[in-house]
């Protein structure tokens, strides 16, 4: 070989090695799911929505602090005691003292955890509306996943709002919280609460209008599994925000920012559904027959629960009366006696549907039953977490009749006469919070209710009541988004 | 498709590159005289008689290099002429060429001057005269760090280069199993990544045998099988290895098999390592005692009368304790002295086709703490073979490791208090030093050595092997193509069991009782490297030098553990004994795969080696790096100018041996943070499924945008030798700037991430380093040689462009009892911030402060933190002398640092601060003593108190000087005619102590969790 001849073949040769080296550098990690591989097909969107849905059973969302813990506590719905062994730092909720590490550190927890899921929907819709993807989805399923991801981002943010942001009926102005629309890494901005509102009531249509095809409408929620044994994608509709669910958060939003007339258009549409039997009443038999197997929850009432897999412990955790000597969540008595379940003028009534199912005496006191599980295993009642259900729509209804709440009379009557108690004889706000509290005590909507009212919490059968404030109301940013 | 477009031009613009300087030898190949002699001969080396190749033979514009077999051939002009032959390593031979004694010239003998190892650079990828690099480094032999008695190579390194620093850690002291964290030049990175990812973001890069490899396979190594270890600091000399050298990079080079008859050598290493305690200046019982009676640890603040009794008596009982001579010293207790032994055999041999090699090693070391220890075992098989124009060579070794730990760390001891017995009234272990009365609001006292007489265990069980294969060919005399393919494997399997008895399980139920916890770690790589070498010198005074290749390499780890627990007897360890699992544990699983490829350009060229230019490329493309951002660019330029080659200097005088400056710009990179990926990875829930199956959410979060980051490095420096050799001087001034920093930042919780990596301005680095050597005897022929030498460092970082982003580090930084690190522009890394305190104010035994305005207050206020001082000395280094006798040597090294400030955390935790719970713990002297009181006013320390908080100021801010006795040695080498009887040709024996002694001008604890240890050790080594 000349020296020619060597460097010819060498020099040929090295560019060779450039070639092919990208795709060799391309890992795909084993522990893990790349976001290239996981969303490549429809049921990778189905797994990540559903990991969502999975994931709002956390502790610190609605697997506790926002329905039977932390914000049922502070809507003053438990007879909360200061002996420090017993009750630990949940004193210091009762009185609304935000500022305490623990509570501040539950705070951010929980807004730390929202956020983070408001962040996967982000992914899941940035992914989702990729030109690419587009060919992925069988039937109506790309935008029966858009709507749900738009519709747990705009619920997310809307409790995040109802929990940090102002008094919406005082300051609509104030800023509160800032409305991640996409993933980014530069923080977004506080927004006045107006400005969120309208972020929050603009999703939720988006997702409505998605979801206009959703199987809830014309089959109902269907709460088995198809026959067949195909995808239950489309089933159990009451476990995930379909479209009524959503309109159901409508009616919710509109009503607590003051758009009364839009609430009750919600609420109406959702009561009229109900008549044609997609959301049927409670039979009497499942709530007052058998005392073993009550449906607690109204099942048939629900609009949208969570699925908890082991919801049994939140009864046991907090409401089980066999926890003492430590603290069990119960209603104060007076306050049940001559109020809630009693007393002449208030439309209390021990036989009261909501009463007989959930309350059971134990001694003098009366415990709360209604995340407890029934003799009867592997009923799909028994992992429900109900976070929009039927009888609030019948009292949005009421309470946004505009100026004059007599005019709501009608809804409240028709909702007591299914719960087996005779009609109240005019309204007045006081009664259609006591009709609130029989509803949808423990599901985290009373201290939320009051912010809305500007109204004192209800804590004691003698007036000793919290007064309105934003000391009360406003629960103050967490330390991680004001000092980064 | 355009990033794939770019790294095909890139790979083009090399292979031009690469042309033309090859093209450029063609062309010069072509011209051709007439009139020409034709020399022709074999080099061999003088040691063996075998023949050297690519020895470079150069006569008046001509060169040639010597074949696989030592031949050459040059043609030369008719006439006289000057011929002289150089090899690295060897010295020159120079013969005059008369025009017709072509026979002379058949067979040339040239001999190896080991002393001139230092003056050859090792890259690990090319080797160049140190004369004629531009770069910044720092060449070691073997001998030399051995010479030092040093526990590891590393260790020795620090006590020879000034830029090389070992990073001393109070809390884990001389713990034998902790890998110590490395700086060369200081750091490039924001602390606090190492929490985050495990691996140190300011650790060098280790080449071992050209091969990278990790920090423990370096600490492992037994040191007698090293041949040399160079530093590379700058980046002329580390941009060859591109994206991962922006920390410098540590080659080690193992010993080659030596040609000739069989050779078997020993090696042997016995040690002593003693703990050094002298730091600890804990109370005796008396004093504890004393000190507990004024913090009001026997008053009972309820005004309870029958509490007050117990308490009496409880103080009553321990006072006739301490009357009955009890005074524990229970830092004794987990010492031990330990016994370090190590051993190397090696036998060598060959012939011109074959070399071999066969070593086993074996390293026990017993740290000074009862059942800490960590034995290694390494075999190694090194073949070489030669044949025409290949060679090939192969260096396997297998490794198997085994460590264990103490459970109970040193700091418990430390805190048990001295009125304690440490066995009961039969003489047992008790379980508890003290068990308080049913009545008192107590907590009990657990015994350390309880915990530590139990079966718990912390051990680790380790295997691997590393081949490294070379594959090289001498396609022409100036070219030569080398193949490399590395391949490393190592298991490791860690067992730490807790007995069921331990006091940690007190309060837990049966089940919950003893926890055994199994991890097992793979790690398996790769490495393969093509190149190509070019050197040739035209027309006597273009010298070039040229590397280009390809690199690629692979790297999997794999971490797998789990836990079982509910053991009912001590006894009794088999994991199949629990009961189960923790409730809610599952097994963890993690793992780690990085690819990269890198393509590589060095270039070398000296004319007349006066002027020396060096040009470095690199593309490196890496898995992690992101498929939008694969490719990153490494360059760097170096020059230098070789002053004493100068005419006008050489002419005059010959007292510069050398004169050169050098300077050098880059921007190599940093590939530490490897597990940080560009795209989101998601995972299953995990905890809960429901009807529709299993869900999945996002794990870690992607960042496209993030920039790697990269470090601007310019040095400028000075080698000067002069007075026949006797002093060198080398001086280097560095600058560095980090731009853009890659930190861990804690966000907005609303952006869904807790934490984000984050690009965040720069950290810029300045500093100075020099090494000083002089000989004031020299005599080489009689083999006598006295050195002093003295080095010294200096820098200073600071930040710029950080603005708010470290703000909430910051913030939590000023609330937390501890942490005196701040993030501002401006700022260095390593200041002390804290609230200037005028002291304690006489009158009311108040801490005084001085606000940011210089007025003062009683009020501590968070807002008035200033810069207080900097952990970072003015300047450190080491003085050292060694004596070479005849055979006797004698070395001494002293190491320095000066200028620097401590925040005493001894000061701060062991005698203020001490609350409630603290004052049950053993205690500083201090803490009783120069207290303030009604009584001693004028005291440096506030009152006894258990309640009052003392915040961090610069009361405890101390100015830290030290001196440290880093290893002194003597060592004696047989002469021949001593031990040719007994049939061995070489002997030698040494004895040396390091860290023998520290002096320093702040007194505080050292070795928390791990003391500190003073090493002798003795060695021997024979030849046969």
């Amino acid at each position: 070989m000349t020296k020619r001849t060597i460097y010819t073949i060498i020099l040929t040769l090295l560019p060779l090695c450039f070639c092919g080296c990208g795709k060799w550098l391309d890992i795909k990690p084993y522990d893990e799911m790349a976001e290239g591989d996981l969303l490549s097909t429809e049921n990778g969107f189905i797994r990540l929505l559903n990991g969502i849905y999975i994931e709002l059973n956390a502790e610190a969302l609605y697997g506790g602090a926002l329905t039977v813990e932390m914000v049922e506590i502070m809507g003053g719905a438990y007879a909360i005691g200061t002996d420090n062994a017993v009750w630990g730092n949940f004193s210091d909720l009762s009185e609304y003292k935000y500022g305490t590490d623990y509570w501040r550190q539950r705070f951010s927890s929980t807004w730390n955890k929202a956020y983070a899921m408001i962040l996967n929907c982000n992914l899941l819709l940035e992914n989702i509306d990729k030109e690419e993807k587009q060919h992925l989805f069988s039937g109506d399923n790309r935008n029966i996943i858009k709507g749900e991801a738009l519709a747990l981002r705009a619920m997310l943010h809307f409790d995040m709002l109802r929990m940090f942001g102002p008094v919406y009926s005082n300051s609509p102005e104030s800023l509160s919280i800032p409305y991640y629309m996409a993933y980014t890494t530069t923080p977004e901005a506080l927004l006045p609460a107006s400005e969120v509102a309208g972020k929050i009531v603009t999703d939720l249509k988006n997702a409505r209008i998605l979801l206009s095809s959703d199987p809830v409408r014309t089959e109902g929620t269907r709460m088995e599994a198809p026959a067949d044994g195909t995808s239950n994608f489309l089933y159990y509709r009451s476990l995930r925000l379909n479209y009524y669910a959503v309109t159901g958060l409508l009616a919710r939003a509109s009503l607590y920012f003051g758009d009364k007339a839009s609430a009750f258009a919600y609420a109406s549409e959702v009561i009229g559904t109900s008549a044609s039997g997609i959301f049927p009443f409670v039979d009497r038999t499942l709530v007052t027959g058998s005392p073993d197997d009550p449906d607690r929850i109204f099942s048939s009432e629900v609009i949208f629960a969570l699925s908890h897999a082991r919801r049994n412990e939140i009864f046991k955790n907090y409401f089980d009366p066999s926890r003492m000597p430590n603290y069990v969540f119960r209603m104060n008595n007076d306050v049940f006696s001559r109020l809630i379940y009693g007393g002449s003028l208030t439309g209390g009534s021990q036989d009261d549907y909501r009463c007989r199912a959930n309350w059971i005496a134990s001694g003098t006191n009366r415990y709360f039953y209604k995340y407890s599980d029934m003799v009867e295993t592997g009923n799909i009642r028994n992992t429900m977490i109900p976070l929009v259900r039927l009888g609030e729509m019948y009292l949005i209804a009421a309470e946004s009749q505009s100026e004059n709440l007599g005019n709501g009379l009608q809804y409240v009557n028709t909702l007591r006469s299914k719960r087996g108690v005779s009609s109240l004889p005019s309204l007045t706000r006081e009664l259609l919070q006591y009709e609130y509290i029989r509803e949808l005590y423990g599901e985290g909507q009373l201290f939320f209710m009051y912010k809305r009212m500007f109204a004192p919490i209800l804590k004691s059968a003698t007036g000793n009541d919290p007064q309105p404030s934003n000391e009360i109301f406003v629960v103050p940013l967490p330390d991680t988004e004001t000092q980064n | 498709m355009t990033r794939n477009h770019s790294v095909i031009y890139s790979g083009i613009l090399l292979t031009i590159a690469l042309l033309a300087v090859l093209g450029a030898s063609d062309l010069r190949a072509q011209g051709r005289t007439a009139s020409e002699v034709t020399i022709s001969g074999k080099i061999i080396d003088a040691a063996d008689g075998y023949p050297l190749i690519g020895v470079s033979v150069m006569a008046d514009g001509k060169g040639a290099f010597t074949d696989i077999d030592g031949k050459y051939e040059l043609k030369l002009p008719a006439g006289k002429c000057t011929v002289t032959f150089s090899y690295i390593g060897y010295k020159n031979v120079v013969k005059e060429f008369t025009g017709k004694n072509t026979s002379a010239f058949s067979r040339i003998v040239m001999e190896s001057s080991a002393t001139e190892l230092a003056d050859v650079v090792v890259t690990g990828v090319y080797e160049r005269k140190k004369e004629s690099f531009t770069g910044s480094s720092a060449t070691f032999k073997g001998d030399e760090l051995k010479s030092l008695g040093s526990q590891n190579v590393l260790q020795g390194l620090k006590t020879l280069d000034p830029s090389f620093k070992i990073m001393e850690s109070n809390l884990f002291g001389s713990n034998p199993n902790m890998m110590p964290d490395i700086e060369i030049r200081g750091k490039t990175s924001v602390m606090g990544l190492k929490e985050e990812y495990g691996s140190d973001p300011n650790q060098p890069l280790f080449i071992l045998d050209g091969f990278e490899t990790d920090i423990e396979t370096v600490m492992n190594l037994n040191s007698n099988r090293i041949a040399s270890v160079t530093i590379l600091k700058d980046a002329a000399s580390t941009a060859i290895y591109g994206s991962k050298a922006s920390n410098g990079v540590v080659v080690i080079e193992t010993k080659a098999p030596a040609r000739g008859r069989l050779q078997i050598s020993y090696k042997g290493d016995f040690g002593l390592s003693l703990a050094d305690l002298s730091d600890y200046n804990l109370m005796n019982s008396s004093e504890k005692l004393q000190f507990e009676t004024m913090a009001g640890v026997y008053r009972d603040n309820t005004g309870d009368p029958f509490k007050q009794i117990i308490l009496d008596n409880l103080r009553n009982e321990r006072l006739k304790n301490i009357s009955m001579g009890v005074d524990t010293y229970w830092l004794s207790e987990p010492i031990r002295t330990g016994f370090t032994n190590k051993h190397n055999v090696y036998v060598e041999g060959g012939e011109d086709k074959i070399r071999y090699g066969i070593g086993l090693s074996y390293g026990g070391v017993q740290g000074v703490m009862k059942g800490s220890e960590r034995n290694t075992i390494e075999g190694n098989i090194d073949l070489i073979y030669r044949t025409g124009k290949f060679q090939f060579s192969n260096k396997l070794t297998i490794n198997s490791l085994s460590t264990a730990n103490p459970i109970v760390s040193f700091e418990e001891y430390a805190n048990a208090n001295p009125y304690y017995m440490k066995y009961g009234v039969g003489g047992g272990i008790e379980k508890y030093l003290y068990y308080p009365s049913e009545n008192i609001d107590d907590y009990p006292v657990s015994n350390p050595l309880w915990n530590a007489h139990l079966n718990n265990y912390d051990k680790t069980a380790g295997f691997g092997f590393t081949n490294n294969f070379i594959f090289e060919w001498f396609i022409l005399k100036e070219l030569r193509f080398r193949a490399k393919f590395g391949i490393k494997k190592n298991d490791e399997n860690q067992q730490v069991r807790l007995s069921p008895e331990h006091t940690q399980f007190d309060d837990v139920g049966e089940t919950e009782k003893g926890l055994y916890t199994h991890t097992l770690t793979k790690d398996f790589a790769y490495e393969g490297d093509f190149a190509l070498t070019y050197g040739k010198l035209f027309a006597e005074k273009h010298m070039v030098n040229a590397v280009g290749g390809f690199n690629f390499s692979n790297q999997k780890y794999l971490d797998y553990s789990y836990s079982a627990t509910g053991f009912t007897e001590d006894q009794f360890d088999a994991p199949s004994f629990a009961n189960g699992y923790p409730e809610g544990g599952s097994p963890e699983y993690k793992e780690t795969h990085k690819r990269a490829v890198s393509f590589y350009l060095n270039g070398g060229y000296s004319y007349d080696e006066r002027y020396l230019l060096d040009v470095n490329y690199r593309l490196d493309g890496a898995s992690m790096f992101g498929a939008e951002n694969r490719f990153r660019n490494t360059w760097s330029v170096g020059l230098g100018w070789n002053i004493h080659k100068e005419k006008f200097l050489s002419d005059r005088t010959d007292f510069f041996q050398m004169l050169k400056l050098r300077a050098s710009a880059g921007n190599p990179g940093n590939q530490n943070f490897s597990a940080y990926r560009a795209f989101s990875t998601y995972k299953f829930n995990g905890w809960m499924t429901n009807v529709f199956g299993a869900g999945v959410i996002v794990k870690t979060l992607g960042n496209k945008g993030l920039a790697w980051q990269e470090t601007i490095n310019y040095d400028a420096g000075a080698d000067i030798t002069f007075w026949g050799s006797r002093i060198n001087l080398t001086f280097d001034y560095f600058w560095k700037n980090t731009d853009p920093l890659l930190a861990i930042i804690s966000t907005k919780g609303s952006m869904g991430v807790t934490t984000i990596a984050m690009n965040a301005g720069c950290q810029k680095t300045d500093g100075w380093e020099a090494t000083f050597k002089i000989s004031p005897v020299y005599r080489p022929s009689e083999g006598i040689n006295w050195n002093i030498s003295l080095n010294a460092t200096s820098s200073k970082s600071r930040y710029a462009n950080i603005g708010n982003a470290f703000n909430s580090l910051n913030e939590s930084g000023k609330t937390s009892l501890v942490g005196t690190t701040r993030y501002y522009d401006g700022g260095s890394p390593t200041a002390i911030w804290a609230v200037r305190s005028a002291g304690i104010d006489p009158a009311t035994g108040k801490e005084l402060f001085i606000k940011k305005d210089g007025t003062y207050s009683f009020t501590y206020d968070v807002d008035d933190e200033v810069v207080v001082g900097d952990t970072q000395p003015k300047v450190e280094g080491v003085l050292g002398t060694t004596l070479y006798y005849k055979g006797f040597s004698v070395g001494c090294y002293f190491r320095y640092s000066l200028g620097g400030q401590i925040f005493n955390s001894s000061l701060f935790r062991k005698v203020e601060n001490i609350g409630t719970e603290e004052v049950y713990n053993n205690q500083d002297k201090r803490a009783l003593y120069d207290r303030w009181s009604p009584d001693h006013r004028e005291a440096y320390f506030k009152g006894i108190s258990m309640v009052q908080k003392t915040d961090k100021s610069s009361r405890f801010v101390m100015d830290e000087n030290t001196l440290t006795g880093e290893s002194f040695n003597i060592g004696y080498e047989f002469p021949d005619r001593m031990i040719r009887k007994l049939h061995i040709s070489a002997l030698s024996l040494q004895m040396s102590l390091n860290d023998i002694f520290r002096i320093s001008s702040v007194r505080v604890e050292r070795g928390i969790d791990y003391p500190f240890a003073r090493n002798v050790s003795f060695s021997i080594g024979v030849t046969f």
